[in-house]
């Protein structure tokens, strides 16, 4: 179902799944993109993306100028 | 059993991919106008207290036509079938389009200036209970196995499945019962189940795959 979403995850990832079926609601911290140590809050929040919130996608890659030299 | 739901789909096989044609762009909200206006209505008369959130779940879910309906023409489809059950809208007034006879007050009306502060305060479904939970973080449980003939959210896909009680989350509104008007609370645990047990040994890949779900205590026996 992931690949749908045009997500590839190497085959060894752990994936875990919350049906929401209660009135509990849950919400991804998106994964930290490597090359993104130096980067601040504001950075850093422009490259979470509705689908890496829900768990159907990843954030988006720092801009390469970003990364550190 | 004469309760159907048309909405319990997880883990059913042969109805299509997830994604009819393409996602919607980041931050579009709703397709067309239309759509912002069929969750306002539903909120307002939501708000007057004629029926609570399991009951309209229910007339979602049970709507014979369910399978053929986009996601806010499903709303609306509820909203008419709450509205005429309760007689707060007449066959001819939904045939014509506009109110054509005197309604009955409601308890509540949720006037355009309070909006913003009810929906930031929610519904919050926490309660009490009398007696302590019956499960304990690390217990092994099965879920109920029989179909029930009412509302329900134990998804198809996890009845009569064996997991692990990950946490307690407390008392809460029991969605079964409240559908149905009653009132009485039960704890609610989250419950966790390897893939393997959901889906059978077909799994792919050696990565492990978790599923919770969040299930009152009425869904549960111990294992």
């Amino acid at each position: 179902m992931l690949a749908e979403f045009g997500v590839r995850l190497p085959e060894e990832t752990e994936i875990r799944v919350w049906d929401s079926t209660a009135e509990v609601r849950y919400l991804v911290l998106a994964m930290r993109p490597t090359g993104t140590e130096r980067l601040g809050e504001t950075e850093l929040a422009a490259l979470v993306t509705r689908d890496s919130m829900i768990g159907t996608g990843l954030p988006r890659a720092p801009a390469t100028e970003a990364v550190g030299r | 059993m004469s309760y159907r739901s048309h909405s319990d789909l997880g883990g059913r096989t042969g109805i299509g991919s997830v994604i009819a044609g393409a996602p919607e762009r980041e931050g579009e909200v709703f397709h067309s106008p239309w759509e912002a206006r069929a969750l306002a209505l539903t909120l307002a008369m939501g708000a007057t207290g004629e029926w609570n959130i399991d009951m309209s779940r229910s007339a979602r879910e049970t709507l014979p036509d369910y399978p053929s309906l986009s996601y806010y023409q499903i709303w609306i489809a509820a909203l008419e079938r709450l509205l005429a059950e309760r007689g707060l809208v007449m066959p001819d007034e939904l045939a014509a389009g506009h109110a054509l006879h005197a309604s009955r007050p409601v308890a509540r009306v949720l006037r355009a200036a309070e909006v913003g502060t009810v929906l930031r305060r929610g519904s919050p479904t926490q309660r009490t209970r009398d007696d302590a939970p019956r499960f304990a973080p690390g217990d092994v449980v099965r879920t109920r196995a029989d179909p029930v003939d009412h509302h329900t959210r134990l998804p198809g896909y996890a009845r009569g499945k064996v997991g692990r009680v990950a946490c307690c989350h407390g008392a809460h509104v029991f969605a079964d019962g409240s559908a149905r008007g009653l009132t009485e609370p039960h704890w609610l645990y989250t419950v966790e189940f390897e893939a393997e047990e959901l889906w059978g040994a077909d799994v792919p890949g050696p990565g492990r795959q978790v599923v919770s779900i969040d299930a009152w205590e009425p869904y549960l026996e111990l294992a």
